[in-house]
């Protein structure tokens, strides 16, 4: 499989934007947990080693993946699928290990878990991609039952954990993945429609008829804190709080790296998860900031280009689907990160703390090279 | 390429791509909103939770005396203080703290649990103390530099230099009218916080430094204060006075060169003296002059010509004005006198009559003119005024006891000032206690107060001819007892009755006022005795031989050419003088064996077995037979007539009768033996607190 051609088409943008994004998220959580006892445990670089062997396993399995084929035959996909609602599964099983209210993870043993909902992400789009790519049929709106069921598993069985964000993630890539196979637009749009007045509806009846909420508390508590910031500064509108602070403190060539405070004195809390970005740009100021939101700018685009020249319509919603991915968790992480968007626990790829995260964000930049060098204009 | 339409990918995917740059669009305008426009409001907010102030207390400004020695300045000391909103378990910390610092645990409880911001917990702590505290990181417990004020000479100048509070403030005297001044600039340091607001002790650290405070000096010389103060204080318990001041003045240029009262305070711990002995009363309080405003009457009349110093009167011992007998002090009167006589022999009816031949109009003028009726602006706080009667209300009686120092009240400042203008020759000048404003290390000056002529009020000649007459007064007249041994010196006396109930009372103010030497005046001066007890009262008397020793001892210590011969008759010739011993801590057998044996009387004053205090101080020479005074206890020291009486003779007194005058005086008897009183212990005139204990023997009568 070996070929210097293969090496001359990887695109190379993607490659080094993620590397670049990766290398400014290690000094970033070097520098959030640097002098946090609890997490480190007295080595200023634990946190970094954890990252950087999940970055080296996510980039052998990257590797691997740009020189194997996407077209993997169908009892692949199969098996995939199987594998992914097993490890839900399992997650919600006495084998589940709670944090901070949700139970995503299971213990490996030792200093290392894993989040079964991240590679959910990847495992659904490649297995969805390859549902919607082999329908004949895609424009009724009884069309969608299979790729709704396909989806709905998962879906549901991350929402038991809870985990909101990853849920959103999933709705999200679904429409985009929909809308680029071709199904009609005028029926997608009802269809988000009809979720945000469900939605309104919901609310509504909540607030006037004290009807119950499918939602926990803390999560109708983070919607209620981004519409009104400024209710709770020193309780649950604390976080975002603190956030912007940091942010704004940050100014337009920050304050210096490792030179920040919110994070080190305790400020902001999950400095060096949710709320890396604002840590980033306290330490950094808009000069960081901008240039991390121009890599992953790159890195969408590219992304894009990509599924335009994808060889076969699995490969241009694979791709899809991806971008969709990237896309919704920086537009999240970062909103909210400087309180435009409500606070749901997603990491912003590439540059947060978490080992099956990156894992997952390195495999998936693995499928889209791979559809890029097996673009259509260059078969070999 | 099943289902897959090159056209409607391409048309998607742009839109999509409009999207994403809709979303980094957006995320870059709030960035920049947030970094850029916002920026300073966020980073205000960052430093606010993060950094606390704590105050940095600047240096109160040292001052000086004119020879720049000093007699109050701060030096560092460390506080501990608390923040009681960030005191987490009250109840233990107070414990801890309380142990720490040997308080009562009742009591720092109280602070922690105070709702206030900060709370002083233990101002002067030993240094292991404050150690203890740091070592013991109690959150929200911090120890402090904190200035701490020091009166170098204890009571010396006490009243002059006033007191400042703990936090700096001046609160009386100089340290209050001077405070802008002495004060400072605080500085601040602010330490960083974590967000559970811990202290975090490698934090970053701002320093703004405080500005200390300029230092003063002062127009006061300390030799020549302590000079005032050690011949104020005999002159005081000599007589039995309830209380007695001094000022000395250059009359050339108003500085004053010391201002003492008697009973003094060590504002070292001013908190233990009721704030009634803090009150420098010599400015802050008015009297009646009696006839040492004969001097004003006198300038008055010689500028307006009335009088001469030849200018012959006769005295029948009274003047009757309209319908009233004023009678001379003298009774008979003093019969044919020239005016330099009548000045001499203070007579009243003379006075009484210059005062009638110039009228309210122009006597009044001069009164004003002399600066009477109006602060003389010296730079002090609290000063008094003086009541002037207003014209209408002068009749000719008024107008006559006017013109020998009666119905008009006035403060001492005002008559030295007064007096200044006829020894400089006749410029009213302001007087002045500070010199100079300087720089916190007393190098540079950054302010200097030159003279202060305020107007001219008498001739040159004038005040020549009346300088004359009031030498003459001490040379031949009353005020003989001011004499100094070499120099000339220019005075009057003065005696005047306190008004009580309805009329005068008994109570006397003793004063003399006067300046040496006459040709080229160095200094002037006033001393006042309120309400002596002795038998005589007079000014002339009690007040002129202190007046003598302090301006004799200040001429030789500015080292003023003798202008006499020294031979001359004098209560200060040098010829066989004494040193007075050292009698500090020792028993009181043994001190008053040394001063019989060096020929020095002695006033014993207190109870106790040791000498803890002498006046005058060991080295200082004095003529043979000077009364020293042994203090034998702290309460006698800074005693007063709020605190203690004086012992009555009882002698004669039945034991009931012995009991009941002493009862009223707040002292109690033990009487021994039985019938009429023979002996007592201590001796009648001696100063005992109230409370004290007298010792009466009583013998059985001859009938």
């Amino acid at each position: 499989m070996w070929d210097k051609k293969l090496l001359k088409n990887i695109d190379y943008y993607l490659l080094i934007s993620v590397f670049l994004l990766m290398v400014i998220g290690l000094v970033m959580i070097y520098s959030a947990t640097r002098n946090n006892y609890a997490l480190t445990g007295g080595d200023p670089f634990a946190l970094v080693k954890k990252q950087l062997i999940a970055a080296a396993i996510g980039v052998l399995g990257m590797i691997v993946i740009i020189f194997s084929d996407y077209r993997f035959p169908d009892l692949i996909f199969q098996i995939l699928y199987g594998i992914n609602l097993l490890l839900l599964v399992l997650v919600l099983s006495p084998l589940g290990m709670e944090v901070k209210g949700a139970k995503s993870w299971i213990n490996l043993g030792g200093a290392f878990s894993l989040q079964p909902s991240e590679f959910a992400k990847l495992l659904v789009i490649l297995t969805l991609a390859k549902h919607l790519a082999d329908k004949e049929e895609l424009d009724s709106f009884w069309d969608l039952w299979s790729p709704f069921l396909h989806i709905l598993l998962p879906l549901v069985l991350i929402l038991l954990q809870p985990d909101l964000g990853t849920t959103l993630v999933f709705i999200f890539f679904f429409f985009v993945m929909l809308y680029i196979a071709g199904y009609n637009r005028r029926f997608l749009l009802g269809i988000i429609l009809a979720g945000i007045l469900a939605l309104v509806l919901l609310f509504v009846s909540h607030y006037y008829l004290g009807t119950p909420l499918p939602f926990k508390q803390h999560q109708i508590q983070r919607i209620t804190i981004f519409l009104n910031p400024d209710r709770d500064p020193t309780g649950s509108g604390w976080n975002v709080r603190q956030a912007i602070i940091a942010v704004g403190s940050g100014r337009f060539m920050g304050k210096g790296l490792f030179q920040g405070t919110q994070g080190r004195l305790g400020f902001l809390p999950e400095s060096h998860n949710d709320f890396i970005f604002a840590i980033l740009c306290e330490e950094l100021g808009f000069c960081g900031g901008f240039i991390v939101l121009s890599l992953f700018f790159i890195l969408i685009w590219r992304c894009l280009v990509i599924m335009q020249q994808a060889k076969d319509k699995e490969g241009v919603l694979i791709s899809a689907g991806i971008t969709a991915m990237f896309l919704f968790h920086i537009l999240e992480n970062i909103g909210m990160n400087l309180g435009i968007m409500p606070i749901t626990g997603i990491p912003l790829p590439f540059v947060s703390y978490g080992g099956s995260s990156i894992i997952t964000n390195l495999l998936a930049i693995g499928f889209v090279e791979n559809i890029w060098i097996r673009r259509q204009k260059l078969l070999f | 390429m099943s289902g897959l339409n090159p056209f409607m990918i391409r048309k998607r995917t742009t839109l999509l791509l409009l999207g994403i740059f809709g979303v980094i669009g957006i995320l870059i305008g709030r960035l920049f909103y947030i970094q850029g426009i916002k920026a300073n409001y966020y980073h205000g907010l960052a430093e606010d939770q993060r950094l606390r102030d704590i105050r940095v207390e600047p240096m109160r400004g040292t001052i000086f005396d004119r020879k720049m020695n000093t007699l109050a300045f701060s030096f560092e000391t460390e506080a501990v203080y608390a923040i009681p909103y960030q005191i987490k378990n009250a109840q233990a910390d107070a414990k801890i703290i309380a142990e720490k610092l040997n308080l009562s645990e009742k009591e720092v409880y109280s602070k922690l649990t105070k709702k206030t911001s900060f709370v002083w917990i233990k101002l002067k702590p030993a240094p292991e103390e404050a150690q203890a505290i740091k070592e013991a990181r109690i959150p929200g417990v911090e120890v402090a530099q904190k200035a701490q004020r020091f009166y170098l000479q204890g009571s010396l100048a006490a009243h002059l230099l006033g007191i400042s509070g703990i936090d700096n403030q001046g609160l009386e005297g100089i340290e209050k009218y001077y405070d802008q001044f002495l004060r400072g600039i605080p500085g601040s340091e602010q330490a960083e916080y974590d967000s559970k607001g811990n202290y975090i002790p490698m934090g970053e650290r701002r320093f703004i430094d405080a500005q200390n405070g300029a230092s003063l000096v002062l127009t006061v010389d300390q030799v020549i204060q302590y000079i005032a103060e050690r011949e104020l204080e005999k002159a005081v318990v000599e007589n039995g006075a309830k209380r007695g001041a001094v000022i000395l003045m250059d009359p050339m240029n108003g500085e004053i060169l010391a201002l003492a009262n008697y009973p003094t305070f060590d504002p070292n711990r001013y908190a233990q003296f009721p704030s009634a002995q803090r009150r420098n009363w010599v400015l802050a309080d008015q009297f009646e002059p009696g006839s040492t405003f004969k001097i004003i009457t006198a300038a008055a009349a010689l500028e307006e010509g009335i009088v001469r110093r030849d200018s012959p009167f006769f005295d029948p011992g009274y003047i009757v004005v309209e319908d009233r007998t004023l009678k001379c002090w003298r009774a008979g009167g003093h019969g044919s006198q020239t005016f330099v006589e009548a000045a001499e022999n203070s007579c009243n009816p003379v006075f009484a009559s210059l005062a009638l031949r110039l009228g309210q109009q122009k006597f009044l003028q001069y009164i004003r003119a002399f600066g009477f009726g109006e602060q003389t602006g010296i730079d002090f706080p609290g000063e008094a005024k003086g009541i002037i009667p207003p014209l209408a209300r002068i009749k000719n009686v008024e107008l006559a006891t006017i013109g020998f120092g009666q119905g008009i009240s006035i403060t001492p400042i005002q008559l030295l000032s007064a007096l200044s203008a006829i020894a400089n020759g006749g410029e009213l000048v302001q007087p002045r206690l500070v010199k100079e404003i300087r720089t916190p290390d007393g190098q540079d000056v950054l302010k200097e107060f030159s003279k202060n002529t305020i107007r001219r009020v008498i001739s040159k000649e004038t005040a020549r001819e009346l300088a004359t007459i009031l030498s003459s007064v001490v040379e031949n007249g009353s005020g003989n007892r001011a004499r100094i041994a070499g120099y000339t010196v220019a005075g009057k006396t003065g005696t005047a009755q306190k008004p009580g109930k309805g009329g005068y009372g008994e109570g006397r103010i003793a004063s003399f006022i006067g300046f040496a030497p006459v040709e080229d005046p160095k200094v002037a001066g006033i001393i006042i005795l309120d309400e002596p007890q002795g038998p005589v009262k007079y000014g002339g008397v009690i007040a002129a031989p202190f007046f003598s020793t302090i301006v004799g001892d200040t001429l030789k210590y500015l080292e003023v050419k003798p202008s006499k011969s020294t031979k001359e008759h004098g209560p200060n010739s040098d010829e066989n003088s004494v040193e007075v011993p050292n009698l500090l801590h020792l028993p009181k057998k043994e001190a008053l064996r040394i001063l019989s044996e060096a020929g020095l009387t002695y006033r014993e004053l207190g109870a106790g077995e040791y000498v803890i205090a002498q006046n005058p101080k060991a080295g200082v020479t004095v003529k043979p037979k000077t009364t020293i005074l042994l203090y034998y206890d702290e309460e006698s020291r800074y005693g007063n007539e709020l605190s203690t009486v004086i012992v009555p003779n009882l002698s004669g007194l039945t034991p009931q009768e012995a009991e009941k005058t002493l009862k009223k005086l707040g002292l109690k008897l033990a009487p021994q033996g039985w019938g009429i009183a023979h002996q007592q212990i201590p001796a009648p005139g001696t100063r005992l607190s109230s409370g004290a204990t007298v010792t009466v023997y009583f013998v059985a009568s001859n009938e």
